[in-house]
């Protein structure tokens, strides 16, 4: 077995605060909508939570932001552009292990190293997400906190009801991929390998999936970040 | 013998002679003017010569020799004027009811040299008033000078008054008379006191009367109007946005003009007397009058408090709004209650910044009267508007796009006839007028359901606090939908809607700047969202299945590289 460092601090910080305040957002989100089914809170804690859960993430999103850009280790999220045709056969094959070789025991194609977390369809995936759905979702959720603030910018996109709209879109699709997204990190070659990396920074990984690595650490599948 | 008895004694010798006269020249015709002049002022130049009227009233009949002889009917004698007075008919036996019958009767002497004809020739406006038989109103009787000496011994501000602090009246081509009586103390007292008349009248001079046709007494009013706003030019411009304006040129004359509210020769001032904006006020709404008493500002002003609201305090004295419409009189509400955001923050506010923005929030789709009225009934009123010029898409303007008229128009909206609007009725209105390249916008307002509810703001501790009446899917407040069309005239087309229409994909665009969190949600994202998580979880469950299926395979590849191995 070999341990692989994937996760500095920072990064295990920021990633255990943004998931607990998906859910809770996502949680007291579903509260605000239906009001009338769901009794957790009331509507008035369930907004109080909801706004300060909202701008504790704007902070955490910047803290990400920073350490990426800082660190240089932005570029794990940027796919190859000078090789398109090379990561999109990549993405191919790695959708591929998903949907069938990971059922008849085929390896990985993706080794992760601190250089390389993601694979392909990862890093296509968080790359969306981190430079376009969080912030969409961060500017929605603050034109909604305080719509009169926000006006001239909530009438440039047409009325606080498209901005309702965008934001409520982009909870369905946070409430499904945050199910998803703890399914995938189970998918490690134990199904908590992933999860504990996320804790402590390694991941280990069997000697007959490992080769030499850009740090001299051996590679590891990798679901989540 | 005492003076008392003496002075009459005397004053009796002149009538004597004056009948001696008479005894002698009875029957004769006097030679000429002037000696018909001397021969009364035998009696008339006394200047203590009166004559008790049948009302009691004294009327003097003394004649100054002199003012007469000077004035311009100087040299025409007494009987040009007084044809019916001759030796054997003399007034002293005549019956006079009063002063303004006299008066009256004896200018219409005046039209048998001053023809009404040459009248209206000369200067039309002496021939309505001649007829009125009013001429020594305005002239005088015996003493009356040369037009352009009249002219100028009196100032340009009491010249108009010379005939216009009579009683005269003019008449209106509806048969109405209007009275042209001036009060001149009134005048002078009034915020225009030290104006002159032709300032405001400026079509009049001492040299010019136009003769001027009014329909009716309203129509001169409304018409003068012009008057004032050629000085108060930016007031008027005001009123010109005002829906009573919008009434006035669409041809309800029952508008309020500026005269209505401030008078026309006592004219008020406001900043003199505020409660100009609430008598005049009630002239026309005297039916929200009892509202507005009960209410915290009526309470309060009735407690002697001079600074509580008046109708003109919220409702603007002069840019009045059709308030059903626009949530504009929130403006003049917090004019007043210049904190009320942060007021309103020690309960309604956002963590974890709190802003009075937030509160302002609610202020821009809540009228102010939805909480603060106690007791009203709500409704979510979607107001037809222009999104380009930001003016209410009108029903005319509708009806004419729609292809139909005002009784029409609900039938056209309400497509399925089921007598509620629903929210693909209001797309397919939507859709219709894009395509006609009309930009419409419903704008909604919470508001309490009628205007007697929306005066009686009560006190800050009967408003309501509860978000749950407005943020849950069964808000109380958010039952009755209305689509608003404006009408001419200050109404507007009240169409019920469903209670759902909020909450329906169909209106995103069309009310896409209403919102209220938690009961305008759309159905459709409801679902979606459980579509998502039933995704969501089926993809891990699935996908488990498969590898649990597939364990077998992955079992015999295990034990194949075993093998080589």
């Amino acid at each position: 077995m070999k341990r692989i460092f994937l996760h500095p601090l920072a990064v295990r910080i920021w990633h255990w605060m943004n998931a607990l305040g998906f859910i809770i957002l996502i949680v007291t989100g579903a509260q605000i909508r239906f009001a009338n089914a769901i009794q957790m809170f009331s509507f008035e804690t369930a907004v109080k939570v909801h706004s300060w859960l909202g701008f504790i993430l704007l902070a955490n999103y910047f803290i990400w932001l920073v350490y990426y850009l800082a660190t240089g280790n932005i570029k794990i999220y940027i796919p190859p552009l000078n090789h398109p045709i090379e990561f999109a056969k990549k993405a191919l094959i790695q959708a591929k292990f998903y949907g069938w070789g990971i059922m008849v025991g085929d390896e990985n194609p993706h080794h992760s190293t601190f250089d390389h977390k993601f694979n392909p369809m990862q890093q296509v995936s968080y790359l969306m997400i981190m430079v376009a759905l969080i912030p969409v979702q961060i500017i929605t959720g603050l034109f909604l906190w305080d719509p009169h603030l926000f006006g001239p910018a909530v009438n440039l996109i047409g009325g606080i009801q498209i901005a309702d709209l965008i934001h409520v879109l982009l909870w369905i699709f946070f409430s499904a991929f945050i199910i998803v997204h703890f399914y995938l990190a189970t998918l490690g070659h134990t199904p908590m390998a992933h999860i504990i990396a996320m804790f402590s920074g390694y991941e280990e990984e069997h000697e007959e999936h490992g080769h030499e690595a850009g740090h001299g650490e051996e590679h590891s599948h990798s679901a989540g970040h | 013998m005492d003076n008392n008895k003496i002075i009459p004694a005397l004053l009796f010798i002149p009538f004597l002679i004056f009948l001696s006269y008479v005894g002698t020249a009875k029957g004769a015709a006097i030679s000429s003017p002037k000696k018909e002049v001397q021969l009364c002022l035998a009696c008339h130049a006394d200047n203590t010569l009166k004559k008790k009227l049948m009302d009691k009233e004294i009327l003097s009949l003394y004649i100054n020799a002199n003012d007469f002889d000077a004035s311009v009917h100087g040299k025409t004698g007494c009987t040009g004027c007084h044809p019916d007075i001759t030796m054997q008919n003399h007034p002293r036996v005549k019956m006079i009811a009063g002063r303004r019958e006299y008066v009256a009767k004896l200018s219409r002497n005046c039209s048998v040299c001053h023809t009404p004809e040459q009248l209206k020739k000369r200067q039309p406006i002496h021939s309505s008033l001649a007829s009125q038989g009013t001429c020594v109103q305005c002239h005088g009787s015996h003493y009356i000078k040369p037009v352009a000496a009249q002219k100028a011994a009196v100032k340009d501000n009491v010249y108009c008054l010379v005939c216009h602090r009579n009683n005269i009246s003019t008449s209106m081509k509806n048969g109405e008379a209007l009275s042209v009586f001036v009060n001149e103390t009134a005048l002078r007292s009034s915020a225009h006191g030290s104006l002159k008349c032709t300032e405001c009248h400026t079509e009049f001079s001492k040299n010019r009367h136009p003769m001027r046709s009014f329909g009716s007494r309203r129509v001169y009013s409304t018409d003068l109007a012009e008057l004032c706003w050629k000085c108060h030019s930016e007031t008027s411009k005001r009123y010109k946005t005002s829906i009573h304006f919008e009434k006035l040129t669409a041809g309800d004359l029952k508008s309020p003009v500026c005269t209505d509210c401030h008078g026309a020769h006592s004219v008020a001032s406001i900043k003199v007397d505020k409660a100009v904006g609430l008598r005049s006020c009630n002239r026309c709404h005297d039916n929200m009058n009892s509202s507005y008493e009960a209410s915290v500002h009526g309470r309060a002003r009735g407690k002697g408090n001079e600074k509580a609201p008046v109708c003109s305090s919220c409702h603007n004295a002069h840019d009045v709004q059709f308030t059903a419409m626009t949530t504009r009189i929130k403006e003049n509400c917090l004019r007043c209650h210049k904190d009320a955001g942060k007021l309103h923050n020690k309960w309604l506010s956002n963590p974890p910044i709190t802003l009075p923005s937030f509160a302002q929030t609610h202020f821009d789709v809540v009228a102010c009267a939805a909480c603060h009225s106690a007791g009203s009934e709500r409704a979510v009123y979607l107001s037809l508007y222009n999104s380009r010029t930001g003016n209410p898409l009108t029903e005319d303007e509708l009806a004419k796009i729609l292809d139909t008229d005002s009784k029409g128009l609900a039938a056209k909206i309400d497509e399925n006839g089921d007598g509620t609007i629903d929210a693909k009725e209001i797309w397919d209105l939507f859709a219709y007028l894009f395509k006609k390249g009309a930009a419409p916008i419903l704008i909604g307002k919470m508001d309490v359901r009628t205007a007697t509810e929306a005066h009686m703001i009560d006190s800050k501790a009967e408003a309501t606090k509860d978000c749950d009446k407005c943020h849950s899917p069964q808000a109380e407040f958010f039952k009755d939908n209305f689509v608003a069309i404006k009408q001419d005239g200050g109404t507007r087309l009240l169409l019920k809607a469903k209670s759902e229409v909020l909450n329906s994909v169909y209106t995103i665009l069309p009310a896409r700047k209403f919102y209220a969190l938690g009961s305008t949600s759309m159905k459709l994202l409801d679902i979606l969202f459980i579509v998502a998580l039933i995704g969501g979880i089926a993809v891990p469950i699935g996908h488990m299945s498969l590898r649990i299926i597939t364990s077998p395979l992955r079992a015999l590849r295990r034990m194949g590289k075993g093998g080589k191995k």
